[in-house]
């Protein structure tokens, strides 16, 4: 009984808000009559986007009484109104929104109000009868019940009325999308400017520097070649190990821009590469990456940059001896799945390098999902979209 | 020595064919793309083919994969391959044949001439030569296992011998005695449960399979 009368006090309290804002759209309508009729004479365009914006909020706070009593929310889709005035005008009168709203707005000031009416007078006779003879013979409460049905009415007539058109629920996921886009987007180009600046500084400060130095052996081996050969060989001596050591530099730069065994042998063959020289037990399977078109070069080398740290992290941190990789070819792009049998655990903020991996594929619009419960084991999948 | 250069640059075939000449070897033949590579080894036969390993057409494993099809062919023949980066994985194709006769070395050891000219002489003599950062890889990639238990020494010793190089060598670069050097080979065969095998490639087949076994 309780239980009967605490729902149907808050289906009351949803129908008296349900009519407070049927009230209140009755003073809107008022607001969007001066509107209408101020347009017509220009001047009135001006406050037309603030009265849309208006609209909009109150069907807004309808979707949230309707989402607090039923759970569900009910979705907004609307034309962001900004730029210039004569833009925002425009996008006001040509959401489709907008007539949604209206028409939700004169309906629901019916059915606003009825609702509560209808309610009021079931408050009495619910006492009377559920209080009353439900009450003496034990029974279970007959009329109170209709006031929370009176409040689902409300969630179905207001949920139809207000629920964006199939269009316009498209467009915004497009524009869902496309906020996306342009955030990984902009990611890829700032991860790409990085990237640029460190090769550069790579290539100024080591292979540069130490190649300036080697010609500065030769110049002085040359100015006391005839005078102190003893000086010169050691010059000499010098001046081979600083190539050295720059050709080496230079092997690291070029490893890390873009693996050169990935060109040699494609992904599958480099990642068979990283799994014979990971010190761990790896079995690679490969689900048709290997034939047809390859992978842009972008992605392979991020599949292969993954595939190795995931490598490096299971043979140093997860004490596993075997792991298994596998490539597959999707119709969105390419999958990879990294999975050792260590101990678990792996943390993204203990420096592992996950953070590292997610950025990469973060670049590439790619997601990557690392499973490592305690005790093992630990599973590492990347999606990275392209077309082949 | 009667040698084949197989090498797509022009700067480095002309630096290879003077130095080779310049200390006596004869160059039989340059072949300057992939496809060429193979034909030219099978006609002239030589000593040791000194190969780079990516070349036109395709720039990616021609070199490579014409050594290994010539010596399906002849299969003692001697390849000594170049490249700008080593990968483990190329070793082990190299090797993986079991026969003799194959280096892997970095272009920059080319630098090292003398170095360079004696490890041409080994492979054409049927020994290995290894780069040393194949060598390196190797080495470090595992944890736990009795590569622990060796001392510094034994390592440095072990390092030198999957290079390929053979007892007088290794005891010239660590200055010791060829006494010396047979005790650690000793020792490192003992702690590592390898069979004690006469020196020369089959040793350094024994140690790199080791190494190689993951």
């Amino acid at each position: 009984m309780r239980e009967t009368l605490g729902r149907a006090d808050r289906a009351s309290m949803q129908l008296l808000m349900g009519a407070g804002l049927a009230l209140l759209s009755y003073v809107f309508v008022g607001v969007l009559l001066f509107t209408v009729v101020a347009s017509l004479i220009v001047i009135g365009l001006g406050v037309l986007p603030e009265t849309v914006l208006l609209l909009r909020r109150m069907a807004g706070s309808k979707r949230r009484q309707v989402g607090r009593w039923s759970g569900t929310e009910i979705r907004e889709a609307y034309t962001p109104l900004t730029g210039t005035l004569v833009e925002r005008v425009r996008k006001a009168v040509k959401d489709p929104g907008t007539y949604r709203d209206l028409r939700w707005l004169f309906v629901h000031f019916v059915y606003g109000l009825a609702l509560l009416y209808v309610a009021l007078p079931l408050w009495v006779i619910g006492a009377l009868v559920d209080g009353v003879w439900c009450g003496l013979l034990g029974r279970k409460a007959v009329v109170l019940p209709l006031i929370g049905r009176l409040a689902e009415l409300d969630t179905r007539w207001s949920t139809a009325l207000l629920k964006p058109s199939p269009e316009a629920e498209r467009n915004a996921e497009l524009a869902q999308r496309v906020e996306e886009l342009t955030q990984t987007r902009a990611g890829a180009v700032a991860a790409h400017g990085a990237e640029l600046r460190r090769i550069e500084r790579d290539l100024h400060d080591g292979t540069q520097a130490r190649l300036v130095a080697l010609s500065m052996r030769m110049g002085l081996a040359r100015r006391v070649y005839d005078t102190d050969p003893e000086a010169v060989r050691k010059l000499l001596a010098d001046a081979q190990d600083q190539a050295e050591e720059a050709l080496a530099e230079l092997r690291h730069v070029v490893r890390g821009i873009h693996p050169p065994i990935l060109t040699d042998r494609g992904l599958v063959g480099a990642v068979r590469a990283l799994a014979a020289s990971s010190g761990l037990d790896v079995s690679v399977r490969d689900d048709g990456v290997a034939d047809g078109p390859r992978a842009p070069a972008a992605v392979e080398a991020a599949a292969y940059f993954v595939v190795a740290e995931a490598l490096t992290n299971a043979a140093k941190h997860s004490g596993a001896r075997r792991a298994t990789v596998e490539l597959a070819r999707g119709a969105a792009g390419l999958r990879l799945l990294v999975r050792d049998e260590g101990q678990g655990g792996a943390d993204e903020s203990g420096g592992s390098g996950l953070l590292g991996m997610r950025r990469r594929v973060a670049a590439l619009d790619g997601t990557m999902e690392v499973v490592s419960p305690a005790g093992g084991p630990t599973e590492i999948g990347v999606e990275l979209p392209c077309v082949w | 020595m009667r040698v084949v250069i197989a090498e797509d640059n022009a700067l480095l075939r002309e630096g290879m064919v003077l130095l080779l000449t310049s200390v006596g070897h004869e160059v039989a033949a340059v072949a300057a793309t992939g496809p060429e590579v193979l034909p030219a080894l099978l006609e002239h036969r030589p000593d040791v083919a000194v190969l780079d390993v990516r070349m036109p057409p395709g720039f990616r494993d021609e070199g490579l994969r014409a050594a290994l099809a010539a010596r399906e062919q002849i299969p003692d023949l001697p390849v000594l391959v170049l490249s700008q980066y080593v990968e483990e994985t190329y070793a082990a194709e190299l090797l993986s044949g079991g026969a003799g006769g194959v280096g892997y070395l970095l272009k920059d050891r080319v630098g090292r001439v003398d170095e360079f000219l004696d490890a041409l002489e080994r492979v054409a003599a049927g020994g290995t030569a290894l780069d040393p950062e194949v060598v390196t890889e190797l080495l470090t990639r595992r944890a736990d296992d009795p590569l622990d238990t060796l001392t510094p020494r034994e390592r440095e010793v072990l390092h030198l011998m999957a290079e390929g190089r053979d007892n007088t060598t290794i005891a010239t670069t660590l200055v010791v005695s060829d006494r010396a050097v047979s005790k650690h080979i000793g020792n490192v065969f003992l702690k590592l449960g390898l069979p004690q095998s006469d020196s020369g490639h089959r040793r350094v087949l024994a140690v790199l399979a080791y190494l190689n076994k993951g």
